[in-house]
C-alpha cells in the first residue's frame, strides 16, 4: 500500500518528467487516435449500462446441456479423426485435386439456418429490421427486413441504415476454429434472386495480427430483380480489402487458404423493404481467368 | 470589426511600454480608434488598412482594464453573429431554398470577413443545409464551398509542420467535406484538386482523400451489370416499362401497355380512376403458354417488389405449377425451325481425365414456367384481369385454363409447391413489413387478403 503511494508520488527532476510523459493523456495525440486496445470489451451501445459483474458470474451452468455438448463435440472428434483416412477435407485426394466446384453452402432444412447470423443497425439504436427464414419450398433462404437510415440519435452515430446476414465461424471439435481452404478455386459462384438492390459481399479471412481482425475483402452484388433466379460470378482477384467499412490504401489480393466467414450486407441510404433469395453460394475454377489481383499494390506517398 | 483593430493597436502600444501597468491612463485611447495618438505608427499596416498578424503583443493589459461602454456594445453585436453558424442559411431559406440562395449565403459569409473567422463551424453547418437546400449532388457548389478557406495560410512550410498535421481542425473539415461528396456519389474535378492544393498543399489529409476518390470512383463507376439511369421517369408507364425491361431477362421480350391511366367521370359525377397497365412477354414465354396443359390451372401472384434506385414498383407474375417429374417430356428440337444452324448437336467430345464438367452439386431448383409479367397501378383482381384478357390475344391457350388469383401482401417467395393450391392460403406468421410503410413513388397499391377464384371463362371479354 505504502509502496504505491510512494510509486504514485512525482519524482522531481528527470525522472519526474519521464513519468509525466508516460501518463500522457491519449486525447492529446495528434488527430485524436483511438489508442484503446482491440481486445476489449465487445461494443456497448450509448446508453447501455456497463455490464460490472465479474468474470466467475457471467458464466452459465447447465448439466443437461454439458451432457449435450460433450456429446456432440465428441462426434465432432471423430469426424476430424477419421476424415483424413479417407483424404484431404474427408474426400479422396484425386477428387479433391481435381474439384471444380463445390457448393459451400445450401439451405436445405433449418439447420442451415444455423450456420447463419443476422443483425441489423437496431444494435447500435437504429430502426432496420432484419429477418431470415427459410424459402417456401425448403430449398432456399430469405433474407427479409426494412431498412431507416434515420441515425440514432445518440450524438456519435452519423450514418446508419443497414443489415448483414454473416455466416457463423465453422468451429471444429471443442469449440476451434476451422477455415475455408479454397486455394484450388478463383470464384465465387451465386445463386440468387433479389429485389434490385445493390448488395455487398464481405470475405473474412483469418489473420495473424490483432489489429487485421477487422480485415474485410469485399465486393457488389447487385441484383436484377424479378421473377427469373440470378447466377453471380465474381473472381476473388475482384475483392478489394477495406477494414471496418473502410477502403484501404495498402491493397493486397484475398489469400485464400484460410477464409472465416462470408457476409451479405445492404446499405444503400434508402428506407423501405428488402428481400433476398438465395438458392446455394459456391466456389469454382474458371480457367479462362488469369487475373491475379484487379487493383494497383500501394505505392508509398504517391505524387500528387 | 474596428475593436479588433484597436485592440492590435493597444498591443503595439504594449511591445513599446513594457511595463504592463493596468490601461486606465490609455483609457482615452479606446474611445477614439481613428485620433492620431501616436505619433509614430507601431504596427506594421498592409494596404488594406488592417494591422497585420503579430503574436508577440500580450494582451494581458489590455484585458485588465474594464472595456468602456461603446465597446461592449460592439462586442455584444459581435457575438451575436458568433452564436450561431447557420443563421446566414436560416436567412437566406425565408424567401426560397435554392441554388441561388445557397450560392448568396457563402458569398456573403466570405465578403463578410476577409480572415473567414469561424469558417470552419460554417462549412460544417453548410454541409449539413445542403440537402435542404437540394444542392447536395452538386459539384460547383461544393467547390464553392472548398473556396472559403483562406488560400495559403494552412500550407506546412516547412518538414515539421508536414510531419505534425498542421491546422487539424481545418483538415478534418475539409475531409468531412469530401467525405460527403463521396457519399453522395460525386466526382470532384480538376478544380476541387486546385483548390486543395491551394489551401493545405500536396502532402495533406484532403489531398490523400482526393486521391483515394479519384482511384476508387472510376473503378467502381461501370461495376453494375443492371445499370440504372440516374433520371428516373416521372411517369408511371415509361417506370413500369423500365421496370418490365429489366426483370424480363430478355432482349425480345415485348414490352405492352394495356390500357393507359385515365380518370374517367360518369354521369353521376363519381370519378373512377383506371390505373394503368403495362405488361411484357417474349417469344420463349409465348411459346411455353403454348405448350402448356389446358388442364393444369395457372397462377397470378403477387405484387413483388423492384426497387430501381430509390422507387419501389410492384410487378405481378403469371405462371404455373411445375409438372411432376413423371410428366416432364422433352420433345425434340424440330429440325427446321432453324435452317441456318443446328438447334442441337451431339458431339462425341471426350473429358480429360478429371475434368468434372461446371456443373454444380445441387439440385436444379425447377420452379415452373413463367409466362408473362406485368405492373400495374392498382393490384386488385380486377385489374389483373383485365390483364389476362389483353395476354389472351396473344395466347389463346388462356380462354380454356382456369387462373387461380394469389394476390397477397409481405414479402413472398415467387413459388409454392403445388400441393398448396387449392387450399386457402396461410399469412405468413412474421410478417414485420408492414405495406403501409412502404417508400418510393410505387404504385398505389391495395390491400388485397387471400382470394382465391376459378375464372374458366374469359372469352366472354371482361374489358369495360
Amino acid at each position: 500500500m505504502s509502496l504505491s503511494r510512494i510509486a504514485r508520488r512525482p519524482r522531481a527532476g528527470l525522472l519526474g518528467c519521464i513519468h509525466q510523459q508516460l501518463f500522457l493523456n491519449p486525447s492529446s495525440l495528434p488527430g485524436g487516435a483511438d489508442t484503446r486496445p482491440m481486445s476489449r470489451v465487445p461494443y456497448r451501445r450509448p446508453g447501455e449500462p456497463k455490464d460490472n459483474r465479474p468474470p466467475w458470474k457471467r458464466i452459465k451452468f447447465d448439466f443437461a446441456k454439458g451432457v449435450e455438448g460433450v456429446g456432440r463435440q465428441m462426434m465432432l472428434l471423430k469426424k476430424e479423426l477419421l476424415d483424413p483416412l479417407v483424404g484431404p477435407e474427408g474426400k479422396p485426394m484425386l477428387e479433391h485435386m481435381l474439384e471444380q466446384n463445390r457448393v459451400v453452402w445450401e439451405f436445405r432444412g433449418p439447420e442451415c439456418l444455423e450456420q447463419w447470423s443476422v443483425s441489423s443497425d437496431r444494435e447500435i439504436g437504429g430502426q432496420s429490421e432484419a429477418y431470415l427464414k427459410l424459402g417456401r419450398n425448403d430449398n432456399t433462404c430469405l433474407l427479409y427486413g426494412s431498412l431507416n437510415a434515420a441515425p440514432p440519435r445518440d450524438g456519435e452515430t452519423r450514418y446508419s441504415g443497414y443489415c448483414t446476414l454473416r455466416s457463423k465461424q465453422r468451429l471444429c471439435s471443442f469449440d476451434r476454429k476451422t477455415h475455408f481452404d479454397w486455394t484450388s478455386f478463383n470464384t465465387l459462384h451465386l445463386r440468387v434472386r433479389g429485389d434490385g438492390r445493390p448488395w455487398m459481399i464481405n470475405l473474412a479471412p483469418e489473420n495473424y495480427f490483432s489489429h487485421q481482425k477487422d480485415d474485410i475483402y469485399s465486393y457488389f452484388l447487385y441484383t436484377r430483380g424479378g421473377p427469373y433466379w440470378q447466377d453471380v460470378k465474381i473472381p476473388f482477384s475482384k475483392f478489394f480489402l477495406g477494414h471496418r467499412g473502410r477502403i484501404q490504401d495498402d491493397q493486397h489480393h484475398l489469400w485464400l487458404d484460410k477464409i472465416n466467414t462470408i457476409g451479405f450486407t445492404l446499405g444503400d441510404k434508402v428506407d423501405g423493404p428488402f428481400q433476398l433469395e438465395i438458392d446455394f453460394i459456391g466456389v469454382c475454377k474458371d480457367y479462362a481467368h488469369t487475373e491475379e489481383f484487379a487493383y494497383e499494390k500501394y505505392k508509398r506517398n504517391p505524387e500528387v | 470589426m474596428k475593436c479588433a483593430r484597436c485592440l492590435l493597436r493597444l498591443q503595439g502600444l504594449g511591445s513599446v511600454v513594457p511595463s504592463a501597468r493596468p490601461a486606465n491612463r490609455y483609457a482615452y485611447l479606446l474611445q477614439s480608434t481613428t485620433g492620431p495618438v501616436l505619433t509614430k505608427p507601431l504596427v506594421a499596416f498592409n494596404s488594406h488598412g488592417e494591422a497585420s498578424r503579430h503574436f508577440h503583443g500580450s494582451s494581458a493589459w489590455a484585458k485588465s482594464s474594464p472595456p468602456p461602454s461603446d465597446l461592449k456594445e460592439k462586442e455584444k453585436e459581435i457575438d451575436k453573429s458568433l452564436l450561431s453558424r447557420d443563421e446566414l442559411f436560416e436567412r437566406v431559406a425565408r424567401d426560397a431554398k435554392t441554388k441561388a440562395a445557397f450560392d448568396k449565403a457563402i458569398e456573403a459569409f466570405t465578403k463578410r470577413d476577409r480572415r473567414r473567422r469561424g469558417h470552419v463551424e460554417f462549412i460544417y453547418a453548410a454541409l449539413q443545409k445542403m440537402v435542404e437546400f437540394g444542392v447536395e449532388r452538386d459539384l460547383a457548389v461544393y467547390n464553392r464551398l472548398l473556396d472559403v478557406f483562406p488560400k495559403e495560410v494552412f500550407v506546412p512550410r516547412n518538414f515539421i509542420q508536414r510531419m505534425f498535421n498542421h491546422y487539424p481542425r481545418q483538415q478534418e473539415c475539409a475531409v468531412q467535406l469530401l467525405e460527403q461528396m463521396e457519399n453522395h456519389g460525386i466526382m470532384p474535378n480538376v478544380d476541387t484538386k486546385v483548390l486543395l492544393v491551394q489551401t493545405f498543399g500536396e502532402k495533406s489529409h484532403p489531398m490523400r482523400k482526393y486521391q483515394r476518390l479519384m482511384y476508387w470512383f472510376p473503378r467502381f463507376k461501370h461495376v453494375n451489370p443492371f445499370p440504372v439511369p440516374r433520371l428516373l421517369p416521372s411517369d408511371p408507364v415509361d417506370l413500369a416499362r423500365l421496370g418490365l425491361t429489366r426483370i424480363a431477362n430478355d432482349l425480345d421480350a415485348k414490352v405492352t401497355v394495356y390500357q393507359m391511366p385515365y380518370t374517367d367521370i360518369t354521369e353521376t359525377g363519381e370519378e373512377i380512376t383506371l390505373p394503368h397497365i403495362v405488361g411484357t412477354q417474349s417469344p420463349d414465354q409465348v411459346e411455353l403458354l403454348a405448350k402448356h396443359d389446358p388442364s393444369r390451372p395457372v397462377f397470378v401472384e403477387g405484387p413483388f417488389p423492384l426497387w430501381l434506385r430509390n422507387v419501389c414498383v410492384y410487378y405481378y407474375v403469371l405462371r404455373a405449377d411445375p409438372l411432376p417429374p413423371g410428366e416432364k417430356v422433352e420433345e425434340p428440337y424440330d429440325p427446321e425451325r432453324s435452317l441456318y444452324y443446328p438447334l442441337q448437336l451431339s458431339l462425341e467430345l471426350e473429358r480429360d481425365m478429371g475434368d468434372l464438367g461446371d456443373a454444380f452439386d445441387v439440385e436444379d431448383l425447377d420452379e415452373g414456367p413463367v409466362f408473362a409479367m406485368c405492373m400495374t397501378g392498382q393490384g386488385d383482381q380486377a385489374t389483373l384481369n383485365q390483364w389476362i384478357s389483353g395476354l389472351q390475344e396473344g395466347n389463346a391457350v388462356l380462354g380454356r385454363v382456369p387462373t387461380l388469383f394469389r394476390l397477397d401482401a409481405g414479402p413472398r417467395e415467387l413459388q409454392s409447391p403445388a400441393g398448396e393450391s387449392h387450399r386457402p392460403h396461410p399469412p405468413p406468421e412474421t410478417d414485420p413489413w408492414v405495406p403501409g410503410d412502404e417508400g418510393g413513388a410505387g404504385a398505389a397499391r391495395q390491400e388485397v387478403d387471400v382470394t382465391l377464384e376459378e375464372e374458366p371463362q374469359h372469352s366472354r371479354g371482361v374489358k369495360q
